[in-house]
């Protein structure tokens, strides 16, 4: 594209100029214009596609998915990997049946008993992961493991449902609260579902910690270059199990949701959840040029992903289509990332 | 770069579009003397799947796509992989794209309970099969599992006298596997010198596997089993192998529930335990949620339960047609292939 | 006595342009036959693009390159390699396998020739290794993993790889900043010898006394182009002169008389085994520590930085017990340190200049945690300014800025806020010379109400900042000279403990 020019003393030429700047914005602004292409032509397709009320059903379809990959965005900011998010959210979903079902305690204890145990893992991540020194990804796999198996123990096995056979003989007394399930089910002015508002608020309370508190910005240069960071006087092995924490508790935070939106102890409820939410965050690493993991990219990431979906489906494609345009999504995002990233370079 | 991505979408778009054409391109103007919205426009409908996974799904998704076919119905199949939430918020994405009328297929009460309330507030017509949505105005599409545990049963007794010792396979906390358990409760009290001498059952996977070595431990506690009731051809399959293998297979009888290709050759194997199953055909309950939606739409209220009769199936009847599998036993016995269930003249059959 | 002085690589009219950067500007350079080329210039001036053109790293985008007359043009640095050019680089990090063995890599372009051996014995691979070990007069542990080797070790390595294919031209880039003077030493008897069996030879450093010592003539480039020639002896007030455009002024320095004293160390023993010392480091006085590699000067510095306990001994800061718990302790008293390698230790290369300046002091800039960006951009411009730091804006990447003013960055970090004591390990390690300028007039300029204490093997780099030189040898202090009247000489001795054939002085 570029003639060579023959004037050696003229300076850089004006077409070079602009094509960098294209370039620039493509890096940049590349995937939401996909994103706005993608909802357009959707809504040509299946009018019935741009209705708010569809677009309130994205947004709910994702608010589960969204706030495991917000959590998983911390780890992945500090250089680390937390595969132990989807057990963690079938945990707190478990655990909240649990106490609401079989101990028969009300919303808050079951809420309690989440938090807690989404806060403990990532706090067993944290300690694995700094003074196990196990490699991130193989401690959050061994977690996941773990995790997976623990939730079934108490019930052996089995789902937890209203009037469920107890191991012991008995029946389960109690029911999911009201007020629990609303959680999951309640629309403020019948519209907007309240899991949407929860993950806009989580995601909006993340955001400025990560982006303008000086945690978020020590959690960064962990990720960039731990040692430095080290000899920077932060306290590095405490910021790594915060992280742990911070992706453990967002993952209880998502458990709950579903645990309300399902409404039974589900064994396989959440098994997608580990791979959505990572891809989401993948997603997010191109999300205006960002190059690494950050809060903004992973909401239009998990966005990106539950509006194709949604397309899709209405478009009647069959789920393995639906997953290979996921995959499709994935490898390009990450083309943005990287492949422009490099040759951006010299 | 964004170009090319572009194409890609088209592409996939138009793909996923051309699969759902036969369906809409078949009677866009509806069908001439039906009743209802049937005799004005084309019909929208939306299957929305818990389980999907495995031949009886296979079946039972063939059976809705006919005889959708059969009444040039627009169906969108909407597929959520046992994923509960993912169900729930696909029943409100179908009420989202406008459909007339939802077929729930399996699933959980409580996550479906409230949004299919709130469709059927909202004047979208609701079927549902082998789910309890809790509600007087969604029919109930079921195969009848007492009737099904009954049919094997009464076969047992038939080839056995009313007094033997049985073992009896069973995981409780499984719908319908409870309902299974709840006639071999009473076939036990009403006939008190069959003697369940013993219990076992797993769902650890492979089940059968499982469920053989369980049962191999069992036979050599207790020789003297003559008969063996598996009301789950996963089930059936694992106590057929620990037979075969403890060189049992003249001396002990077994009675299941199911049916499927690998089930048949199991069962017309020399000197098979495998006596009798009692099934119902998953593609007939697939024409059936469909013909009973179809009669809801056309404002005729198909019943609050619409129970699909289930087939007993003999060794001896494999054998004397010679039927090997699925196909030929649909061909041949023709009380498995079709029900008179949920039926009217304007509803066509489907090509089977 | 023709043939020596032939042209083994001529260059004419090399260009290479990135984006609107002229980084290579019609560059001229014969090298001969037997000889040592000293390629100079600051940070920045092209030699690192010209080296990689030559190499086959990247294409020239016009003029020619001649090699024994033939023209040649490489799409790659296999084809350089099988022209004969063979080049040692810098970060020395990426020139070995980590992972594989001494020998291993001793022997690698072997093992990954595309027409090389299928299957390797480990009998054959350790007989090559100690052949191409003989070359240097190594003795390396041929069967240890390379990670567990030092830098100067490994820099060893890769350069007794590259002298193992005889090759016609040898280009070194920076060879001895990570060598020991003995390691030095030998390298540079190597290199006289090669020179002596007619290898052309492109030495690129910073050290005027390497270049001293070994080359012919001396190349400066700025700018990406040509600026002058120079044969030795050297002139290097003109060299210096035609690299950076004004000479370095080295007026007899006198020395600040130190302050009260902020650090005291007493009876401190850094490993077992070595001799106790005492050290006081005072207020407004700016001391150089140096010695050889391996003589526990950053180790000293560990110490006092929280990140390494000293065996036995105290620490008093302001005459109150000090033993840091970790760096973090370490700054909340008051102590600063730039470590060794700002790439791997102090920066984070995906940050701005800002975010990396402002990183220790994050709280001092947040209200309620969240980070005032219009408190931080302030500060940061005041360091940049102070310290002449040449980015587009603090928002710049650091990635974007020479190692120079990256280093710049680094001091302007701890020069943010005031402390008791400062250190800085190796602050001159790929700075050019104008940039150590600067480093070392602000270092002075902000001397007072604080202890200095700068880490610097190179003794030119060290008696141009220093009031005073300590000297370590065997982890423990050897001597301590003011910086009137010092004889490099009794440094050098002390340093080694044998009397120096290298001629420092």
């Amino acid at each position: 594209m570029q003639t060579p020019s023959s004037v050696q003393t003229s300076p850089a030429p004006e077409p070079r100029r602009v094509s960098f700047s294209l370039k620039d914005f493509v890096i940049k602004f590349g995937l939401l214009v996909i994103l706005a292409v993608m909802i357009v032509v959707f809504w040509r397709l299946e009018p019935a596609f741009g209705s708010a009320r569809n677009m309130f059903s994205i947004l709910q379809a994702v608010s589960v998915t969204a706030l495991l990959a917000l959590g998983v965005t911390v780890t992945l900011a500090i250089g680390g990997f937390d595969l132990s998010i989807g057990s963690t959210a079938a945990m707190s979903l478990m655990a909240s049946s649990y106490v609401m079902v079989i101990l028969d305690l009300g919303t808050l204890p079951a809420i309690a008993v989440c938090l807690f145990l989404g806060l403990a893992i990532g706090f067993a991540n944290g300690m694995l992961i700094v003074k196990g020194r196990i490699p991130d990804l193989l401690a959050t796999l061994g977690m996941m493991f773990l995790l997976l198996g623990l939730q079934l123990i108490p019930t052996g096995g089995r789902s937890i449902a209203k009037g469920m056979t107890l191991p012991s003989g008995g029946s389960a007394q109690g029911s999911f609260t009201e007020t629990f399930l609303a959680l999951g089910r309640y629309r403020v002015f019948d519209l907007i579902p309240l899991p949407v508002i929860v993950m806009i608020v989580a995601a909006i309370l993340l955001w400025v910690f990560m982006e303008r508190s000086r945690y978020g910005r020590v959690l960064y240069a962990i990720g960039g270059n731990e040692k430095a960071t080290r000899l920077a006087g932060a306290p590095v092995e405490r910021y790594k199990i915060a992280a742990y924490m911070i992706s453990g508790g967002f993952a209880s935070v998502g458990g709950m949701l579903l645990a309300a939106r399902v409404g039974r102890g589900d064994v396989s409820s959440g098994s997608s959840l580990l791979l959505d939410s990572v891809a989401a965050a993948l997603i997010g690493f191109a999300v205006l040029g960002a190059k690494k993991p950050n809060v903004f990219g992973t909401a239009i990431g998990a966005l990106f992903v539950g509006t194709l979906l949604n397309g899709l489906t209405m478009l009647n494609a069959p789920y393995y289509a639906q997953d290979f345009v996921k995959g499709l999504v994935l490898v390009l995002a990450l083309l943005f990332t990287f492949g422009f990233a490099s040759s951006n370079h010299r | 770069m964004s170009t090319t991505r572009r194409h890609v979408l088209t592409a996939l778009a138009g793909a996923s579009l051309a699969s759902a054409l036969p369906f809409s391109a078949a009677r866009a103007a509806g069908i001439a003397g039906a009743p209802g919205i049937f005799g004005k426009r084309q019909v929208k409908i939306a299957l929305v799947r818990y389980l999907s996974t495995g031949d009886f799904f296979q079946f039972y998704l063939a059976g809705v796509t006919r005889q959708a076919a059969a009444l040039g119905i627009d169906l969108h199949v909407l597929d959520s992989r046992q994923d509960a939430a993912l169900q729930a918020e696909m029943l409100a994405q179908a009420m989202n794209m406008g459909v007339d009328g939802i077929i729930l297929q399996h699933g959980l009460t409580e996550t479906l309970k409230d949004p299919a309330a709130r469709a059927v507030a909202e004047g979208f017509k609701v079927v549902a099969f082998d789910v309890n949505c809790e509600n007087p105005k969604i029919p109930q599409i079921e195969q009848n599992d007492r009737e099904l545990a009954r049919l094997s049963l009464e076969q047992a007794i038939r080839d056995n006298g009313e007094a033997f010792k049985a073992g009896y396979v069973y995981v409780p906390g499984i719908a319908p596997l409870d309902r299974r358990d709840e006639t071999w409760q009473a076939v036990k009290k009403k006939y008190p010198k069959i003697v369940e001498v013993a219990r076992w059952g797993t769902m650890n996977n492979p089940i059968a596997n499982s469920v053989a070595d369980q049962t191999a431990a069992v036979l050599r506690a207790n020789p003297d089993i003559k008969m063996i009731f598996a009301p789950f051809d996963e089930f059936a399959k694992g106590v057929k192998t620990a037979v075969d293998e403890a060189g049992l297979s003249k001396q002990i009888k077994i009675y299941s529930a199911d049916i499927s290709t690998p089930d048949i050759s199991a069962m017309i194997e020399k000197d098979s335990a495998w006596s009798a199953t009692t099934a119902t055909n998953s593609a007939v309950v697939g024409e059936v949620c469909v013909r009973s939606l179809a009669l809801l739409l056309a404002g005729i209220d198909p019943g609050r339960e619409v129970v699909v009769p289930p087939t007993l199936i003999t060794q001896a009847m494999l054998a004397e047609k010679g039927i090997k599998n699925m196909e030929e036993l649909a061909a041949k016995i023709p009380q498995f292939s079709r029900a008179e269930v949920a039926m009217a003249p304007w509803i066509p059959e489907p090509k089977r | 006595m023709n043939s020596d002085t032939v042209d083994a690589v001529r260059v004419r009219g090399l260009t290479k342009r990135f984006g609107s950067t002229q980084a290579v500007d019609s560059v001229d350079l014969d090298v001969r036959r037997g000889e040592v080329l000293a390629l100079m210039g600051a940070n920045g001036a092209g030699k690192s693009t010209l080296i990689k053109i030559l190499c086959g790293v990247h294409p020239a985008d016009s003029g020619t390159i001649e090699i024994d007359g033939r023209p040649v043009a490489f799409r790659s640095p296999l084809e350089a390699r099988a022209a004969g050019i063979h080049t040692v680089h810098q970060l020395i990090n990426d020139g070995v396998v980590q992972q594989l063995s001494v020998a291993e890599n001793l022997v690698l372009d072997e093992i990954c020739r595309p027409d090389g051996p299928r299957m390797l014995s480990r009998d054959r691979i350790h007989a090559q290794a100690r052949d191409i070990q003989a070359i240097l007069g190594l003795d390396l542990p041929l069967g240890r993993a390379m990670s567990e080797l030092g830098q100067a070790e490994r820099q060893l390595v890769a350069i007794a790889r590259a002298l193992s294919h005889e090759p016609k031209l040898l280009i070194l880039d920076e060879p001895t900043s990570s060598l020991s003077e003995s390691e030095a030493s030998r390298l540079f008897e190597i290199i006289e010898d090669l020179r002596s069996r007619g290898v052309a030879i492109v030495y690129i450093s910073h050290r005027m006394s390497d270049i001293r010592r070994l080359a012919d003539r001396a190349v400066v480039m700025r700018d990406g182009r040509w600026r002058a020639e120079f044969a030795a002896p050297f002139d290097f007030d003109a060299i210096i002169h035609a690299m950076i455009g004004h000479s370095v002024t080295d007026g007899g320095r006198v020395a600040v008389p130190g302050g009260p004293v902020a650090m005291a160390l007493r009876d401190v023993v850094l490993r077992p085994g070595a001799e106790p010392f005492d050290l006081d480091l005072c207020e407004g006085e700016v001391v150089v520590l140096t010695g050889l590699i391996g003589s526990g000067k950053s180790e000293l510095a560990e110490c006092l930085f929280g990140t390494r306990k000293p065996v036995s001994g105290r620490v008093l800061l302001d005459d109150a017990p000090y033993a840091p718990r970790d760096p973090g302790d370490a700054i909340a008293r008051g102590v600063h340190m730039a470590p060794e390698d700002r790439g791997n230790s102090s920066l984070v290369v995906d940050f701005s200049v800002r975010h990396n300046m402002t990183l220790p002091f994050l709280s001092v800039f947040s209200r309620l945690t969240l980070v005032d960006p219009e408190r931080e951009r302030v500060a940061a411009e005041k360091q940049s300014g102070d310290l002449g730091i040449k980015c587009a804006s603090t928002d710049a990447p650091i990635v974007s800025l020479s190692g120079g003013n990256q280093q710049k960055v680094v001091l302007g970090r701890w020069l943010l806020q005031p402390c008791r004591l400062l250190m800085l390990d190796e602050p001159f390690q790929g700075v050019d010379i104008g940039a150590r300028q600067d480093i070392g007039r602000r270092l002075r300029e902000t001397a007072d109400g604080r202890a200095t204490l700068v880490i610097c093997t190179d003794l030119e780099e060290a008696t141009e900042i220093a009031d005073r030189i300590v000297v370590m040898r065997d982890f423990s202090i050897v001597g301590s000279h003011s910086i009137e009247g010092i004889s490099l000489d009794r440094l050098v001795h002390q340093m080694t403990s044998v009397k120096s054939a290298t001629t420092l002085a």
